[in-house]
């Protein structure tokens, strides 16, 4: 049995430039692994929304990826303001992004929708004033289809 | 292999700057050779731009030969009517170049070229809002990008063949067992004869570059009569430019789209990830090529592409199709011959091992590796980035002292052990020492 492949990095809160730099190391370990495609653009799309939620909401945070020949598991965790009302960002739209945060052309309210579309499970656990941890996973083998 | 590039392998002096220019990291310099993984390579020439020392060149066939033969019968990229200022009139070039034996095909490539930008308009129009934007396929270094590094994004690439691969049909309808040969701007299109990706045969039998067919034409002094008739169709040549090719297409849109257009590798590479992301909603057709301001920019050309550039937009091109022209296009257009016989299918990606688990057990075995080398990426291993050799290392390719800082470690600590043992004094002459 294998023990997990974990890659572990920080996000800094409104570093724009720098989010989309984990989903790429995703990307790339998983091709390494000869992980089928479509679950490759899946844990990517997930990773780097994930990334933007804390760049964009929560002032940064940690992400912690652990890679099973089964499975992927993403966590993020971070200290911000915490989701009020955890169905209502999911849906579509939804957005508590400021409007200097809109004007770049973020926070269109599709993060968390997005990666609901794109995981097989997904766990929010949000304490307003305290902080959010995100669970997403994605299964290899039996997982959803292709989703555009 | 099939491969636009070509190695010379006693001009490489070991400088490594080629492998830090590719963008699928697919040079290597190990044990003196330069060496490329076939699967990775996309042909898009950029280690030819940096190798100082010609030990990298195009593949291409010996024009000599093939011109000495005889009954040559060549067909031009759009490129090479911007390279010579007073020859860049279709009619013109092909006078030049028949002063010395060669015979340019040209009457199927206009219309090839017409025959592409609307299958392309069609696509567009046809294709569901999901699949857009869709990609072109023009520049075949892209295609081959797609394959190997954006998988994802192979359903985006639009259905259409090269038009030179149309022309090249179309020909080949009258001349069955003809030879033809294509005059390519870059290794690319070199590729696109040699292993061509979207059907199983060129209809190309050789090719050769832009910069030899040039050369030539420059130093045979041939001089050619400007046509007196009114100027053909070169709504084609504008390919070469970037832009050439949306501004063809949109001309048999009804509606407009919305198309971008990006040249040059960062650009094109910047590009692809953000749709890869799914981040350009509204796009309708995206036009990238790989080199600077278009094919001109292509590393087998003669003339810089600043010049060439300045050639090509001062040309007074008519976008209106006449009549006749707009029903020819028609009738290829209905015989499907535009059409991309096989569809590009993903590069398999170099895993780490046979299985999974073979995979994440190199996987972690790299890490442990990876942790130790410096992360300079300073290329002197022979590979592009320290995680590249990390990786040939636990392939079996590689040793952690090809990395010149561990090497240096090593000589350190077994100088210490050799200064620590040079103390050391053999018990049974301890005591007279001492005395």
């Amino acid at each position: 049995m294998n023990s997990p492949y974990e890659l572990e990095f920080s996000v800094a809160g409104e570093d724009f430039l720098a989010a989309g730099e984990g989903s790429n190391r995703v990307k790339e370990t998983l091709k390494m692994l000869g992980i089928a495609s479509d679950f490759c653009r899946r844990a990517s799309i997930i990773t780097y929304e994930a990334e933007m939620n804390l760049v964009i909401h929560a002032r940064g945070g940690t992400v912690h990826v652990e890679i099973c020949p089964e499975q992927l598991v993403l966590t993020t965790i971070d200290e911000g303001p915490g989701i009020e009302d955890v169905e209502l960002a999911m849906q579509e739209g939804y957005s508590t992004a400021p409007d200097h945060i809109r004007e770049m052309g973020f926070g269109a309210g599709m993060g968390l929708s997005n990666i609901k579309r794109n995981a097989d499970d997904l766990a929010i656990d949000s304490r307003p004033g305290e902080g959010t941890t995100l669970r997403a996973v994605v299964r290899f083998a039996q997982g959803k289809g292709g989703i555009a | 292999m099939g491969h636009g590039v070509k190695i010379f392998n006693a001009a490489c002096k070991g400088c490594v700057n080629c492998i830090k220019s590719c963008p699928t990291e697919a040079i290597r310099v190990v044990d003196g050779r330069v060496r490329i993984i076939p699967e990775l390579c996309i042909d898009c020439g950029e280690c030819l731009r940096t190798c100082t020392k010609k030990a990298l060149g195009m593949d291409e066939d010996d024009w000599d030969t093939l011109r000495t033969a005889g009954d040559l019968q060549v067909m031009s990229d759009p490129t090479l009517y911007a390279q010579l200022g007073s020859y860049r009139r279709p009619g013109v070039v092909r006078d030049a170049l028949s002063h010395f034996g060669v015979r340019e095909v040209a009457s199927e490539v206009p219309l090839a070229y017409d025959v592409g930008a609307y299958a392309i308009a069609r696509a567009l129009e046809e294709a569901e809002p999901g699949r857009k934007p869709l990609i072109s396929t023009y520049c075949p270094a892209i295609v081959r990008l797609v394959q190997v590094r954006f998988p994802e994004l192979l359903p985006r690439l639009v259905p259409v063949e090269s038009p030179l691969e149309i022309a090249g049909q179309i020909w080949r309808r009258d001349h069955r067992d003809s030879n033809l040969t294509l005059v390519a701007p870059c290794p690319a299109k070199i590729t696109l004869v040699r292993e061509p990706v979207g059907r199983e045969k060129s209809s190309f039998t050789s090719v050769v570059a832009v910069k030899r067919v040039t050369r030539d034409l420059l130093a045979s002094g041939a001089t050619a009569e400007v046509p007196q008739k009114p100027m053909e169709n070169i709504r084609w040549l504008m390919w070469a430019l970037r832009g050439g090719e949306t501004r063809h297409v949109t001309q048999f849109l009804d509606r407009p789209v919305k198309t971008m257009v990006v040249s040059g590798l960062r650009n094109t590479l910047d590009l692809l990830q953000e749709l890869e992301l799914g981040h350009l909603p509204g796009v309708d057709y995206v036009e990238c090529r790989v080199c600077d301001l278009g094919c001109i920019g292509g590393i087998g050309n003669a003339e810089t592409r600043f010049l060439s550039e300045i050639r090509l937009r001062e040309l007074p091109v008519r976008w209106e199709l006449t009549e006749h022209e707009f029903g020819e296009v028609q009738e290829l257009y209905d015989q499907g011959i535009w059409k991309l016989k096989v569809s590009p299918r993903a590069t398999q990606s170099r895993t780490l091992g046979k299985n999974v688990a073979e995979s994440m057990n190199r996987l972690q075995k790299l890490k442990k590796v990876y942790d130790e080398l410096p992360h300079i990426d300073c290329g002197a291993c022979g590979r592009p980035t320290c995680h590249a050799l990390a990786e040939d290392i636990v392939r079996g390719e590689g040793e952690v002292t090809d990395c010149i800082f561990k090497l240096r470690d090593r000589i350190s600590t077994l100088a210490r052990e050799i200064a620590d043992l040079s103390g050391h004094v053999p018990h049974t002459l301890r005591n007279r020492e001492e005395d």
